[in-house]
């Protein structure tokens, strides 16, 4: 089985490099979306998964990283893949000033500041009206770099998984774990939660800061309320939860899988979307807590790199 | 010389209850003590109040002349103390190997050559890569009790180590521990089982709902009366 | 925004405050019950009320039921709900870890807003019942806020003489602080489970319906109720059900006190950082509950 594996992880990179020379427009946007929706995935995983704290308000990063990026190409005509880098760093940055106070708690109430967190955030975004356009939204020059987009799309993607397998096969991802674990006798065993989580919190932020600054120029326009979408959330937990939250590959199955429902199923029940997101989330969470790949992972006795 | 663990006057309080009532105490290197009370007296919260884990509210805990009692559990830790739990608590999804690992924080290659001699010890290193939560109960309370070693504390602290613990295995715990004494490590134990505690233990002390009742050699506290009235008599 | 604040306007929003904490703590109690007793935090909570809402929306539109006497309908409806979600999913997770159940609430939740949202569409719904102002003096007080006020202390009380004098009450209590010893007293932990999710429920529910005179029913309504109750258990200490109380009539003060020095945009995330900034300084609440 193993020799296998590499043969066919480079077949799929070869032919998701060469694909947009045959696909339609319409098809390299939708493939980059594919690829966002890993990026996200994954990183959601490297705080939620790994450590466990679950964060329910990461679509704020991927918000901040869209304004971020579009400020600095509209008023200061920065080009975009340097603009979208520095999404990432404010992504960063906004996780250092939450994760500062909310990481010292204890799961269950870290989960609750994020619940709230969207909620502020939306609000900061019209209240800083001068700087974003407020409400209305803020519009960039037009620019049609979808292949461009597409491949820094895939690479952003390929680089959140391949840390995540760093991360999970070294000791600093075996300490994250112990979060999860038993963060009381992790802490007595000499772990500095605090600082581990927080290490975590900002890795998991750069990502969503980055595709959203990605997004956000191949968008063209964005606005509050498309930038800071609770369904991205929702979105991100249910692809990590489905498809193995913990693991390094259970997103990226999770990502795929969902989106291509996404496009082929439920696009005709737009207004079902939530419900069936709900309804997922409670199936897993009653019926297979572990994501498809954490019950083969239990069930063959799989190693933790799957 | 002065003691390695100094507690003093330590009060704990969970809302209304008064778990540690000025308890105090001091440990000299090298020797193994012992800790036992009857149910509820206060001695693992004892063990969290050393550990960082319940901050005292009042009182004042020094390990080698310096104060740890505001310190975090992690800081404590790196200090030099190390300790076992009343219900074990390995990290299940982690192998053997790792559970040991985890805590190291020196040079990966020595500490995973330190954690297979470990393992070679307790003669568990078949199971290095066996998740730590399919592993029997002994299998477990070795595993926590040699992850406590893998970074050498000057002070061990074992809440109920003989608990659920067969005589063969009951048996190299306590050489293992004899062996640490010997080296010069200090161990402070809670224990319910009596002949172990009398056999092992050089000092004991006895704390009955929250404060220390006696404090003396195991032979001594055993005819102490306040000691049979506490464990019997109410 | 005047610059000089008089005492009139210091006591008019500190009289605000407190009307709006009595509902806060009414609804929070509810929350409080469900963490207490089965250490579950329920996202869902929030949608719980905005269906309250619906309930005495529907009934006030179609046979013009008075939205006072809904209340009669809604808690009793949303108490079987809060039943049903326990005895069916909420139990499977109650002795998970914390985070199995704050998922299953959370997915429970968008649920019932997307139901909501097909059921009801998103369209803002009112109902308008008791407009105008007590005027006393130099303060008016709107009308529905003084009598939702009435109702949430009148509930609140009845909730709080039912957990203190009654065997069910005490069977409450004691679960909440210690399921085992409960059990070995003879308490059916299931049964309290069953109870206490359903009352929080119909607290919920009685919040919703009160609320619905006050603001646009729209099916995310509850969103900021869930976490603005989570604020008030943390403000009160989990598990502490008069902290509970407290907790509501300090966010309400707050939020009303803010409201005199910020624009209405910027105090909703008042309480957001006034969140941050207990769970920081004081995590045990600030009467002194359970962190673990």
């Amino acid at each position: 089985m193993r020799r296998w594996v590499p043969a066919l992880l480079a077949a799929a990179v070869a032919g998701l490099a060469l694909y947009p020379l045959v696909a339609t427009g319409y098809g390299v946007r939708m493939m980059l979306q594919l690829f966002m929706w890993v990026a996200l995935a994954q990183s959601w995983n490297l705080i939620s998964g790994l450590t466990g704290y679950v964060s329910f308000g990461h679509v704020a990063f991927f918000g901040t990283g869209s304004y971020a990026t579009a400020i600095l190409i509209a008023s200061l005509d920065w080009p975009w893949p340097v603009a979208a880098l520095a999404g990432g760093v404010a992504a960063m940055v906004l996780a250092l000033l939450i994760g500062w106070p909310c990481l010292r708690l204890k799961g269950p109430y870290f989960a609750i500041a994020m619940l709230g967190l969207n909620e502020a955030l939306r609000v900061a975004a019209s209240y800083f009206e001068g700087l974003t356009g407020g409400g209305l939204g803020l519009s960039l020059p037009t620019l049609h770099a979808s292949v461009e987009i597409y491949y820094v799309m895939g690479l952003v993607a390929a680089l959140v998984t391949a840390a995540t397998y760093v991360i999970v096969t070294s000791r600093f991802g075996l300490r994250l774990m112990t979060i999860r674990e038993d963060e009381v006798a992790a802490e007595a065993m000499g772990i500095d939660t605090f600082r581990y989580k927080l290490y975590a919190f900002l890795l998991s932020a750069a990502g969503p800061g980055i595709v959203g600054g990605l997004s956000a120029r191949d968008q063209g326009y964005i606005e509050p309320i498309s930038v800071f979408p609770l369904i991205m959330t929702i979105t991100m937990i249910v692809m990590v939860l489905f498809g193995g939250k913990g693991t390094i590959w259970g997103p990226v199955l999770g990502a795929v899988m969902l989106f291509t429902l996404q496009e082929l199923v439920w696009a005709t029940f737009i207004y079902l979307h939530q419900l069936l997101f709900g309804a997922i989330i409670v199936a897993v969470v009653l019926a297979m807590p572990r994501g498809i790949l954490g019950v083969l992972q239990q069930k063959y006795n799989l190693p933790r790199t799957i | 010389m002065p003691p390695l663990l100094e507690v003093k006057n330590v009060t704990k309080r969970f809302g209304g209850v008064t778990a540690v009532n000025r308890v105090s105490l001091a440990l000299e290197p090298g020797r193994i003590y012992g800790l036992i009370g009857p149910n509820g007296s206060g001695k693992t919260t004892l063990f969290n109040c050393i550990t960082g884990i319940d901050p005292p509210d009042a009182g004042a805990i020094r390990f080698r002349q310096g104060r740890i009692d505001r310190l975090e559990p992690h800081k404590i830790f790196h200090r030099g103390i190390g300790r076992t739990f009343q219900i074990i608590r390995v990290f299940p999804e982690l192998t053997a190997l790792e559970n040991l690992l985890v805590v190291t924080t020196g040079d990966y290659g020595q500490a995973q050559a330190r954690a297979a001699e470990l393992l070679r010890l307790v003669k568990l290193e078949r199971l290095a890569g066996e998740y730590a939560g399919n592993l029997s109960y002994g299998q477990q309370k070795l595993v926590e009790f040699i992850r406590v070693l893998m970074t050498d504390p000057e002070l061990i602290l074992l809440d109920e180590p003989a608990a659920g613990v067969n005589r063969t295995l009951l048996n190299e715990l306590l050489d293992a521990v004899r062996a640490l004494r010997d080296r010069g490590k200090t161990i402070f134990l809670v224990e319910h089982d009596m002949k172990v505690v009398m056999g092992l233990c050089e000092t004991v002390f006895v704390l009955d709902h929250g404060e220390k009742l006696a404090e003396g050699p195991p032979g001594v506290i055993q005819a102490d009366e306040r000691v049979i009235e506490a464990y019997f008599g109410r | 925004m005047s610059v000089f604040i008089t005492p009139a306007m210091i006591g008019q929003v500190v009289i605000s405050g407190l009307l709006a904490g009595a509902l806060y703590a009414m609804v929070a109690l509810g929350l409080g019950l469900i963490f207490g007793v089965m250490r579950v935090l329920n996202v869902a909570h929030g949608p719980i009320l905005m269906l309250g809402a619906y309930v005495t929306f529907w009934l006030f539109s179609t046979v013009g039921l008075n939205p006072y006497l809904s209340l009669l309908v809604s808690m009793p409806l949303l108490f079987v709900l809060g039943v049903l979600l326990q005895r069916f999913l909420v139990r499977r997770v109650v002795d998970a870890p914390e985070l199995s159940s704050l998922l299953l609430t959370f997915g429970i939740s968008i649920a019932m807003v997307n139901v909501a949202q097909l059921a009801f569409t998103s369209d803002l719904r009112a109902v308008e019942f008791l407009t105008g102002s007590f005027v006393l003096g130099p303060f008016a007080f709107s009308k529905s806020r003084v009598v939702a006020c009435a109702f949430a202390v009148a509930i609140t009380a009845g909730a709080f003489l039912f957990l203190q004098r009654t065997r069910l009450g005490k069977a409450i209590r004691a679960v909440s602080q210690s399921r085992e010893v409960a059990q070995v007293c003879g308490v059916n932990v299931q049964r309290i489970h069953l109870l206490a999710f359903g009352m929080a429920s119909a607290l919920a529910a009685a919040g919703g319906s009160l609320v619905a005179v006050m603001v646009a029913i729209q099916p995310e309504m509850g969103g900021i109720y869930t976490f603005k109750s989570f604020l008030v258990i943390v403000l009160g200490g989990a598990g502490n059900y008069p902290g509970a109380l407290l907790g509501g009539l300090l966010l309400g003060l707050v939020e009303q006190l803010s409201s005199l020095f910020l624009t209405t945009q910027v105090n909703e995330a008042v309480a957001y950082v006034l969140l941050v900034v207990v769970l920081l300084v004081r995590p045990t609440g600030l009467l002194g509950g359970r962190t673990s």
